[in-house]
C-alpha cells in the first residue's frame, strides 16, 4: 500500500492547477505540462508541482514529465480530444497507469471504453450555481465553509490510527472527526477508527497531509 | 507576481467536497533573511568549533586554506541545489532531488548515505560538545581540565565509562527523545540561534586581533614541515562536514516567499558569510594559540584558544574565554538537535517512497512524530559516540562528499532527459559547475580514502558496511514487497534498523 501518489495533470490552467494544489496540499508527488510557456512559470511560482513546458499529446514531452513511472495521468486541459488523447498515449506508455480525461459533455459512457475515468467539471460548477439560486435548503456543506477541507475518508488498512479509538489518535490542530463510520452516528471519543470504514473529517488545508498520513498510512 | 485568483471549485473528486484554496500554503512567510539564516545555522555550528583543531594537526597554520577551499568546492555543488530546489517542489532536501531523477537502487542508495553522513555528524556533533562542556564547568573550577577528567563508574552495571563518552551519550539520548515525543524543538528559533552563534564567534574575532598574542609569526611556515601543499588536502576532506548544512535551505523552500529568486541568493549568501565567518575564527586561533597548540586542544581547540587570551575578572561570567566556550557547547547542541531532525527526515521520506519499512513513513498516533525514523536514526547514533571524534567526521565527510556527487549528476542527468521541465533558476555556465562539483568532490573522497587506508581503517570499514548492509536492505525490501504475505508480520521494523556499530 503506498499511499503516496505520483501524479501527471496534463494543462495548467484553472482546473488543472487547482487540482495540483489539491493533491499537492495531501502530499502527492505532482507534475504538471503546460504548453504556454507565461503560464508554465505562473504555475512554477505557486510551488506545487514540478512543471514540464511542451504539448502534453507530445509522447517526448510525456515521458520528461516521467510517465513511465507515473501512477495516475489526467488530462485536464479544455478541450476533450486533446485530453483524450494524453490518457491513451500514457496507457500505450505505461498500462498499469490509471487515466482520468476532463470532457465537455455529461455523455460519460462513451469515453470510458478508452479512459479509466471521465469528469465533466462544469456539471459540478452548475451545480454549485444551482444551490446558490436555489437558496439555503440544498447547499452543500462545501459552499458554507471558507478553506475547510471537508473529506470522506477510508482508513486503510495498516494506517497509524487504524483500529485506535479516537481518544487515542493525537490528530493535529485544525481537525475534526464529524461522523461514525459510515455516516449514521456523530463521532465520539470511544468511536473507533475501523480500516476499511469511512468516516467524515474537517481539516485545515495545511494539516491535511498528516491527517491523511494518520488515517491512509 | 502570478497570484491568482481562485475560481470557484471547478474540479469534482470521488471522494470529498472542497472549496478552493487561495495560496499554494498559507506560511509562505520566510524571507531572504530567514532562510540565509536557516542555512547559516546549519554550517556555523560544530564543524569550526570541533574540527578546527583537528584539521591544524594535519595541515598546520594551512588550516585557514583548508577553510576557503573547502568552501570553494561547495559552492559549485551549491549551484545543483539550487536549480534542483527552484525547479522540483518539494521540500525532502538532497534525497527527493535524486529520487525524482534516478531509478530505485541509486536514489535509495543516496538517501541511505544521506541519512547516515546525518547520523555520523550527530555523532560527531555529541563528541564535540562533550569535551566543550567539560571544558566549561574547568571554566568555573567545577572540575579539573578536560583532559585530567577521568572514567565515570556507574554502579549499576559495574562498569567505567570515560566521561566525555557518557556526556555525548546523554546528549544524544535527550535531544532524541525530545524530538521522538514533540515537534516543538524543530521550532522557529533558528534564526535567534544563528544571531546568537555568529555574535559569539565575532566577539572571539574581535578580543583575538586585539590581544598581544596574536601574531603573524604563528603562519610561517604555512604548510606542515615534510607534507608540503598536499598535506591540506586530508585536512579538506575531514572538515568538508563544516559547509554541510545550506541544504537545509531546500528543505524549508514551501514555506519561502518567492523561492525561485530567494532560494539561491540564500545559498550563496549564506555560503559567502559563512567563509567569511570560517577565515577569521581559523586565523585569530591559528594567530594566537598557534596550529601546535591548536592542535593540541583538538576538539576544544576555539574553546582554548579563548580562554588563552579573553579578559577575566568580568563580572558574573568572570571568565570571558566562557563565552566562547558557551558558544561552542550551544552551538553543538543546536547542530545535534539539527541533525536529529534532519536524518529522521530522511528516513522519513524514504519510508514515505517505498524505500524503507512503510512504518518509517507514518507518523506516531499520539507523538505527531515520525517516531520509528528517530528511533532508528538515533540507534545508530548512540551506537556512534563510541567513535573517536576524527572518525566520526571522516566518515560523515566521505558520505556528504558522495552525495554532493550524486546532486551533481542529478543536474546533468535532468537537463538530458528533461530539457523541456521548466527551471525558474538556471545556473550560468551550465554544464561547468556541475562537472567541476564532480571532479572536486570525487579528488576530494578520493583523497579521503586513500587518508582513511593509512590511518583509519576502522572508519573505512564501516562505511563500507553500511553501504553493503543497505544493497542487502534494498534487496530484502523488494523481496518482501513482491511476496505480499510475507511483508507486514515478520518485517516488525527492527531489520532495518542498523546495527554494524558497537
Amino acid at each position: 500500500m503506498v499511499s503516496k501518489l505520483d501524479v501527471i495533470v496534463a494543462g495548467g490552467g484553472r482546473v488543472g492547477f487547482e487540482t495540483a494544489t489539491i493533491l499537492d496540499d495531501r502530499g502527492h508527488d505532482v507534475t504538471v505540462v503546460e504548453r504556454d510557456q507565461e503560464r508554465a512559470d505562473a504555475v512554477s511560482d505557486q510551488y506545487v508541482a514540478t512543471v514540464v513546458t511542451g504539448d502534453a499529446s507530445n509522447p517526448e514531452i510525456l515521458e520528461q514529465a516521467g510517465v513511465e513511472d507515473a501512477d495516475a495521468i489526467a488530462g485536464l486541459t479544455g478541450q476533450a480530444g486533446l485530453n483524450l488523447a494524453v490518457c491513451m498515449e500514457a496507457k500505450e506508455i505505461a498500462p498499469g497507469i490509471r487515466t482520468v480525461a476532463r470532457i465537455d459533455t455529461r455523455a460519460k459512457e462513451s469515453y470510458t471504453r478508452f479512459v479509466d475515468t471521465v469528469l465533466f467539471p462544469e456539471l459540478a460548477g452548475a451545480r454549485n450555481a444551482a444551490n446558490e439560486i436555489i437558496g439555503s435548503d440544498v447547499e452543500t456543506l462545501a459552499d458554507v465553509t471558507g478553506t475547510l477541507d471537508i473529506m470522506q475518508i477510508r482508513v486503510a488498512e495498516g494506517a497509524p490510527a487504524a483500529g485506535r479509538k479516537l481518544s487515542e489518535v493525537r490528530f493535529p490542530a485544525g481537525t475534526l472527526v464529524v461522523s461514525d463510520d459510515d455516516g449514521n452516528r456523530i463521532a465520539r471519543p470511544e468511536t473507533t477508527l475501523d480500516a476499511g470504514k469511512r468516516y467524515v473529517v474537517a481539516v485545515e488545508p495545511d494539516v491535511a497531509d498528516e491527517v491523511m498520513n494518520l488515517m491512509r498510512g | 507576481m502570478s497570484a491568482r485568483a481562485a475560481g470557484p471549485t471547478d474540479g469534482e473528486s470521488r471522494t470529498e467536497a472542497r472549496v478552493s484554496q487561495r495560496d499554494r500554503s498559507p506560511e509562505a512567510d520566510l524571507g531572504l533573511l530567514d532562510a540565509t539564516m536557516i542555512g547559516m545555522g546549519a554550517m556555523i555550528g560544530a564543524g569550526i568549533f570541533v574540527l578546527t583543531g583537528l584539521a591544524a594537526e594535519i595541515a598546520g597554520p594551512a588550516a585557514i586554506l583548508v577553510f576557503a577551499l573547502n568552501g570553494v568546492v561547495t559552492a559549485f555543488t551549491g549551484l545543483s541545489y539550487a536549480e534542483l530546489a527552484a525547479s522540483i517542489p518539494k521540500s525532502g532536501g538532497g534525497y527527493a532531488f535524486v529520487r525524482e531523477v534516478f531509478a530505485d537502487l541509486p536514489s535509495f542508495l543516496m538517501g541511505w548515505m544521506l541519512w547516515f553522513a546525518y547520523m555520523i555528524a550527530g555523532a560527531l556533533y555529541a563528541l564535540g560538545f562533550a569535551p566543550n562542556f567539560l571544558e566549561l564547568l574547568h571554566v568555573y573550577g567545577l572540575v579539573p581540565p578536560p583532559e585530567a577528567v577521568g572514567a565515570i563508574a556507574l554502579p549499576v552495571v559495574d562498569l567505567a565509562l570515560p566521561a566525555a563518552f557518557l556526556l555525548a551519550f546523554l546528549a544524544v539520548l535527550g535531544l532524541v527523545s525530545l524530538n521522538a515525543v514533540s515537534t516543538a524543538a524543530s521550532g522557529s528559533l533558528e534564526t535567534v540561534f544563528t544571531i546568537v552563534k555568529v555574535s559569539i564567534l565575532v566577539v572571539f574575532v574581535a578580543f583575538g586581533v586585539a590581544s598581544p598574542m596574536f601574531s603573524t609569526a604563528e603562519f610561517q611556515p604555512l604548510f606542515p614541515e615534510g607534507g608540503g601543499a598536499l598535506a591540506i588536502l586530508p585536512a579538506m576532506g575531514l572538515t568538508f562536514i563544516a559547509f554541510e548544512g545550506y541544504d537545509l535551505i531546500t528543505t524549508v523552500t514551501e514555506e519561502v516567499e518567492n523561492p525561485r529568486e530567494n532560494i539561491p541568493k540564500a545559498i550563496f549568501v549564506s555560503l559567502a558569510a559563512t567563509v567569511v565567518v570560517y577565515l577569521a575564527v581559523v586565523t585569530v586561533a591559528v594567530g594566537t594559540l598557534g596550529a601546535q597548540g591548536l592542535a593540541e586542544a583538538g576538539e576544544a581547540g576555539i574553546a582554548q584558544a579563548a580562554t588563552s587570551f579573553m579578559p577575566t575578572g568580568i563580572p558574573i561570567i568572570q571568565n570571558g574565554g566562557a563565552i566562547i566556550v558557551f558558544g561552542a557547547v550551544f552551538s553543538t547542541l543546536t547542530a545535534l538537535n539539527a541533525v536529529v531532525i534532519a536524518s529522521s527526515r530522511v528516513a522519513f521520506s524514504m519510508g514515505r517512497e517505498g524505500q524503507l519499512l512503510p512504518s518509517f513513513g507514518q507518523i506516531h498516533h499520539r507523538y505527531g512524530t515520525p517516531f520509528v525514523a528517530i528511533v532508528a536514526s538515533a540507534v545508530v547514533m548512540l551506537g556512534s559516540v563510541v567513535l573517536p571524534t576524527q572518525s566520526a567526521g571522516n566518515m560523515s565527510s566521505l558520505f556528504f562528499l558522495l552525495s554532493f556527487i550524486v546532486v551533481n549528476g542529478s543536474v546533468i542527468k535532468l537537463r538530458r532527459e528533461r530539457p523541456d521541465m521548466n527551471r525558474p533558476y538556471e545556473m550560468p555556465f551550465y554544464p561547468a559547475p556541475p562537472i567541476i562539483g564532480i571532479v572536486l568532490n570525487l579528488v576530494l573522497t578520493v583523497v579521503l580514502i586513500e587518508f582513511l587506508v593509512r590511518t583509519d581503517p576502522l572508519a573505512l570499514a564501516l562505511s563500507a558496511a553500511w553501504i553493503g548492509l543497505g544493497v542487502v536492505s534494498y534487496l530484502a525490501l523488494n523481496h518482501l514487497r513482491t511476496d505480499p504475505d510475507a511483508a507486514e508480520g515478520t518485517a516488525a521494523g527492527d531489520e532495518q534498523v542498523p546495527l554494524e556499530d558497537d
